[in-house]
């Protein structure tokens, strides 16, 4: 096409006074008028509602329009909201330029709005310079596998791994431990149905690994990722078990084993075999061998000779796999020793210990803990939870966890409704900060607790309790201390027989995901999402979507949701068998490529660029050549070049040297600015 | 929900075609949307129906939206543009589910009823021309009646579709506009007409509404002038607003104290709304950061009993705003009256230290609950928990499904929740029904095709 057949608009987005609070955008739209090959320059309040949209269908259809910039939000909102309207009108969606005024001006020049405009103006002028030189591109269109890789065994991960296989789609599921469930597995009573935590949990577990499109791993990690949405190679590599699926003497076996270390499952208060059930009905129902506990001395295979083998090999499995869900989880914050006395007094507990401590009192009679009957428990709320930065002590990353776990607050006041039901003679007394009982059926679970009696006792986020020893003569160990403010700010002194802490969730360490997947974790350490409600179960990776508490803090029924709907982005991606990628990749010119190989040199990706011989009048010659499904479009290649043969499609030299150009152009019309 | 249908019913007097498609979603709010998309997004063919005009729900008369504050049509009008202009999804507005049957294939038969706009949609192009020479004012609804519309008009400046409507109820028949259209799509004599859906999967995303104004008397809320709701507010701080100033209702004047009275119309026995609206303490917060904007000068003080900020983010959020010096009172508000200049004036036992305390504000807003929408009992058989919201027999495993297989339903119907929840959640009830559509087609032909190589389990 030439210069002169181009017919560019240009369009100016308030957005809803996002942009045009601060930049004048009727003067900004004054500049662009009468420009070289601009043939329709208008504002208008939402460029990206349907009516914004229609313009610049209607223009592109009636005035010829061929060449679309809109300056409005950040292109990683709206830039595809745009192309689609210029697919619509027949135009090559790649003929569109968007130009951020909103993230990169008005928001960050709110006390400046005179340079704002006239910065607003020399983008859209470097928008429209670039406009000139946009080409038509096509879309990557791949062939997808229709499998998708869960990690993760925990509820999310395995209502993840159901939707999508109902949905028609192969799922492989892997385990890190030996056995499956996660946290849930560990809950008894869940609120706010009052189910048996296990049994629901069981039901799916059954469900999920007798479906015919779904494989689990347990013992099993991601070893290594590569590829792209659609055609992820990734290697499992899975720790053998140790014990055959039809060995029968795990008693004995057990009883035979000489390594004694703290049962995880019971949160350290129980200990436990080297070899292993999680819990007797876990799922698989195989005892496993624990390998970093393991002193393979072999006494328990001497109770029954087959069946236990300690010299098992890992094997890998190699994968292709359309989409990646990460489910990895949450741990519950461990409070430092000594933070409210954990730690340094036997009688402080987390909550996830008191859960697990509950079922192994016997019948309703009277709660005794490390040999003492109990009479007073106090519960705190929030450890781990809401911390102020500057007020509480950071962790080694130099972060204090300052969100809210959201589940402590209901799970806390169950604990309360449980042990006055077991144990009525109990005085329970509840410290917090906020009562966060925010979901269905939650409220009822507090105003149980205050019906049961349960004193309420209320602390400030900077002045939280502490616990002491009490003076000897006392009748409970503990004494918490507490500034109150149901009570105006008084000074209180709790006695406590038993102090249980209400520890927050922070994510499982999943840094070799990160890693591997390249994906990224947010200021509070749980992985991100590209935004909260246009892809909330996305990540900035294409193909890797996220699951449940590996997010953030969620309970079961959240955490359910949150894995269907992961399951409906993996059959939006899979279920039709292609995916499409964005054309932004680099592009080898070989008339001037001399097969150097610099190039090849400098790529960070696997298998994206390499030299190939290339058949060069009648001669066969080493060349540059990318293969697109693999690039990144980054440009590092661009740069090493020595003969400028490599652009990156819709990102050329040419046109950055276009924009850079126009923002540095004297531009009289705006200078002065009244 | 009767098993079998009436064939009296199911006639269809306007012999319009009857659509055929996967899945039918009720109710075009965020959720509707969303859940449409996503299984549009995957190839399954939808009719999404919307009562309304236009789609958006409550979500498009919002202003900006926490946790992101991103302006509230930057995240709806290109939702409601793609629904628009999906391949897949047939969006029917002003349409009414009458009846839903099941069809004896794992499927359901919909009876629809579409009310007339008086405008022939093909033609309108949305170019307000009767709007402008239409001689009736009335309130706008869409501006929470602070604004004014006319008796044609097309719903608001962001509606999908649009096309313009007619009043009928305050129209004089005066025939101005007819005379204006450009198109001639004005047409008077339009008639409600049924027509059938027949679709294997519902979604039901009916949505919720807010506590009346006026439920707590004490609050004296639609009898005090300066007592407006959080819904009010929105639109007072929305750009697309009536005023395009945050004005107090009585005078006009900017206010220069403003109050909000947190869980008026949630956590309060006497109201029978036991429960917590779960989104008042952050859209109260929101818009105190959003008026501290727009009012620099301004106090503001939140009244509250627990905040909670418990969603992502939410609790930073909540500090920013107390680090930006919005006050924060906790304490249960008594009652509200008003002095001889209309100002409201707050008791309050403030709990800190036990005081009963008059507080006087130029404007108070009261940050109302939500309560149920419509009942999905008579028409689909969805009865109402105790809460009043869409009882599901499973909510831990599956919060979305009803009892009847393929019948899903899906945010704020199912109790109340923000935007970024009911969008989890309507993704979540369209993989369920994408796993519906699929089992049902495959019922037959499922069987193992794959021995795993090392499986574990
Ligand atoms: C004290 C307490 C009480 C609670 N009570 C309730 C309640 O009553 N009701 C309720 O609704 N919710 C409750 N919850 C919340 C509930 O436990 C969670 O919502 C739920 O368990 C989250 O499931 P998940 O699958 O996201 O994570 P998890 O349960 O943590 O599962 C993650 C799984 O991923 C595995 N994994 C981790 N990393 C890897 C890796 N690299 N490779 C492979 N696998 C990996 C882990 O081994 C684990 O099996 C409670 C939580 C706590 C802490
Ligand atoms: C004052 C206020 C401020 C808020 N601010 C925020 C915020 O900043 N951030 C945030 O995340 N959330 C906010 N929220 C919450 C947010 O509004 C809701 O989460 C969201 O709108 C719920 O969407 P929905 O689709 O479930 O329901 P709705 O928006 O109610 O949509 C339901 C739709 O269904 C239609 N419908 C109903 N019945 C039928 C029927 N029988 N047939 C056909 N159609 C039907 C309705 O007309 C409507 O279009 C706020 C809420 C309020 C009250």
């Amino acid at each position: 096409m030439s210069e002169k057949d181009i017919r560019i608009g240009a369009y100016v987005c308030y957005c809803g006074g996002n942009i045009s609070d601060v930049v004048d955008c009727e003067q900004v739209a004054e500049t662009l008028r009468g420009l070289p090959n601009v043939v329709v320059v208008r504002t208008d309040l939402s460029m990206c509602s349907d009516a914004g949209q229609s313009l610049i269908e209607e223009d592109i259809k009636e005035k010829g329009v061929n060449r679309v910039v809109v300056g409005a939000c950040a292109p990683s909102l709206h830039e595809v909201t745009f192309r689609k309207a210029v697919a619509r009108a027949g135009l090559n969606p790649y003929l569109y330029h968007h130009v951020c005024l909103r993230e990169q001006d008005s928001w960050v020049h709110q006390s400046n709005p005179d340079e704002a405009t006239a910065k607003a103006g020399r983008l859209m002028l470097a928008g429209i310079a670039k406009a000139r030189m946009l080409e038509q591109l096509d879309t990557i269109r791949l062939e997808a596998e229709q499998h998708a890789l869960v990690i993760g065994g925990g509820i999310a991960g395995l209502r993840t791994a159901w939707d999508a296989a109902q949905r028609g789609i192969r799922v492989t599921l892997i385990e890190k431990s030996p056995f499956l469930g996660g946290h849930m597995a560990q809950l008894e009573t869940i609120f706010p149905t009052g189910e048996n935590a296990r049994q629901a949990l069981h039901e799916l577990i059954e469900k999920v690994v007798s479906h015919f499109l779904v494989t689990v791993y347990t013992n099993a990690e991601l070893t290594s990722a590569r590829g792209y949405m659609g055609d992820f190679r990734v290697t499992i590599t899975a720790q053998p078990r140790g014990v055959a699926e039809d060995f029968a003497h795990f008693d004995e076996a057990a009883a035979a084993c000489p390594v004694e270390v703290p049962d995880d499952f019971n949160y350290g208060l129980t200990t436990r075999k080297a070899i292993y059930l999680r819990y007797p009905d876990a799922i698989p129902n195989t005892p496993a061998i624990d390998w970093k506990a393991c002193t393979r001395c072999g006494e328990c295979k001497k109770v029954n000779g087959t069946g236990i083998d300690l010299d098992g090999k890992p094997q890998t499995i190699d994968l292709t796999v359309g989409a990646v869900v990460v489910a990895t989880g949450f741990q519950p914050y461990q409070p430092r020793e000594g933070e409210f006395g954990y730690g340094q007094f036997p009688e402080v507990v987390t909550l996830p210990q008191m859960i697990r401590l509950m079922t192994m009192q016997e019948g309703n009679g009277k709660l005794t803990w490390n040999g003492h009957p109990v009479n007073n428990i106090a519960l705190i709320h929030c450890v781990g939870s809401r911390e102020i930065p500057g007020v509480h002590e950071p962790q080694e990353d130099g972060r204090v966890n300052d969100y809210c776990s959201r589940i402590c607050c209901t799970a806390t006041l169950q604990m309360t409704n449980e042990l006055h039901e077991r144990f009525p003679y109990i005085n329970l007394f509840d410290l917090h900060e906020d009562i966060r009982t925010y979901s269905r059926g939650h409220e009822d679970i507090y105003t149980e607790a205050s019906k049961n009696g349960v004193r309420f006792l209320r602390f400030h986020g900077d002045e939280r309790p502490e616990v002491t020893a009490a003076p000897p003569d006392d009748t409970s160990p503990l004494l918490v201390r507490v500034k109150d403010y149901l009570t105006w700010g008084k000074e209180l002194e709790v006695p406590a027989d038993l102090v249980v802490l209400a520890t927050g969730m922070m994510p499982n360490p999943v840094s070799d995901i990160v890693k591997l997947l390249k994906i990224t974790e947010g200021n509070d350490r749980f992985l991100l999402e590209v935004h909260p409600k246009l892809q909330p179960v996305e990540t900035a990776v294409p193909g890797v979507i996220l699951a449940g508490t590996a997010q953030g803090p969620m309970n079961i029924q959240e955490t359910c949701s949150a894995a269907s709907a992961a399951a409906a982005k993996v059959g939006v991606l899979l279920g039709q068998g292609q995916v499409s990628l964005e054309p932004f990749v680099a592009r080898v010119n070989h008339d001037l490529c001399d097969g150097s190989g610099q190039c090849v040199a400098v790529c960070a990706y696997e298998d994206a660029i390499a030299l190939e011989p290339v058949l060069v009048d009648g001669k066969t010659v080493q060349k540059a050549v990318v293969s697109p499904a693999n690039c990144v479009g980054c440009g590092v290649c661009v740069s090493v070049c020595p003969n400028h043969a490599i652009d990156v499609q819709g990102w050329t030299l040419e046109q950055y040297e276009a924009m850079v150009d126009a923002i540095t152009a004297d531009l009289p019309k705006l200078e002065v600015v009244e | 929900m009767n098993s079998r249908p009436d064939p009296n019913e199911s006639e269809n007097p306007m012999n319009t075609p009857d659509l055929k498609v996967d899945a039918l979603v009720v109710g075009g709010g965020i959720a509707g949307m969303q859940s449409a998309l996503d299984l549009a997004d995957q190839g399954y063919r939808v009719a999404l129906v919307e009562k309304e005009a236009s789609i958006g729900g409550k979500m498009i008369m919002l202003s900006k939206v926490f946790p992101t504050l991103d302006c509230c049509s930057c995240i709806t009008t290109p939702k409601m543009s793609a629904v628009a202009h999906h391949d897949n999804i047939t969006l029917l507005t002003t349409c009414d589910v009458q009846a839903l049957h099941t069809n004896g294939n794992g499927g359901y038969t919909a009876k629809v009823q579409q009310n007339p706009r008086y405008i022939d949609a093909d033609a309108c192009t949305g170019c307000r021309q009767c709007e402008y020479v239409c001689p009736i004012d009335l309130p706008a609804s869409y501006d929470l009646d602070m604004g004014a519309t006319r008796a044609i008009r097309v719903p608001f400046s962001t509606a999908v579709p649009q096309k313009a409507i007619i009043d009928i109820e305050h129209c004089l028949l005066c025939g101005k506009c007819e005379k204006a259209c450009p198109t001639d799509a004005v047409d008077f004599s339009q008639q409600p007409f049924t027509f059938n859906i027949e679709t294997n999967a519902v979604v039901l995303a009916t949505g919720f509404q807010t506590t009346p104004t006026d439920a707590k008397r004490e609050y004296g809320g639609g009898k005090l002038l300066n007592v407006i709701d959080a819904l009010s507010m929105e639109r007072l701080l929305a750009p697309t607003g009536p005023y395009g100033h945050i004005l107090r209702p009585s005078d006009g004047k900017e206010p220069e104290s403003i109050a909000y009275v947190q869980c008026a119309g949630s956590r309060d026995q006497s109201l029978g709304v036991p429960y917590c609206s779960r989104v008042c303490c952050m859209y109260a917060i929101k818009q105190a950061m959003l008026l501290s904007g727009a009012l620099p000068m301004a106090d503001i003080t939140i009244y509250y009993m627990d905040i909670r900020t418990f969603g992502k983010g939410y609790e930073q959020f909540y500090q920013n705003a107390k680090a930006m010096g919005i006050e924060f009172v906790h304490g249960k508000v008594a009652r509200i009256d008003e002095d001889s200049e209309h100002n409201p004036v707050i008791r309050v036992e403030t709990i800190e230290n036990g005081r009963i305390a008059e507080r006087t504000h130029d404007l108070v807003v009261l940050s109302v609950g939500m309560l149920p929408g419509e009942n999905l009992g008579p028409i689909f058989d969805v009865q109402p928990a105790d809460d009043g919201f869409a009882a599901i027999p499973d909510p831990t495993l599956s919060p979305s499904a009803t009892g009847h297989p393929g019948v899903f339903v899906t945010g704020t119907a199912s109790g109340p929740m923000d935007i970024v929840d009911s969008i989890i959640m309507a993704g979540a009830a369209a993989a369920q029904a994408a796993a519906y559509l699929e089992t049902m087609r495959s019922s037959v032909a499922a069987g193992p095709t794959a021995i795993p190589e090392v499986a574990h389990v």
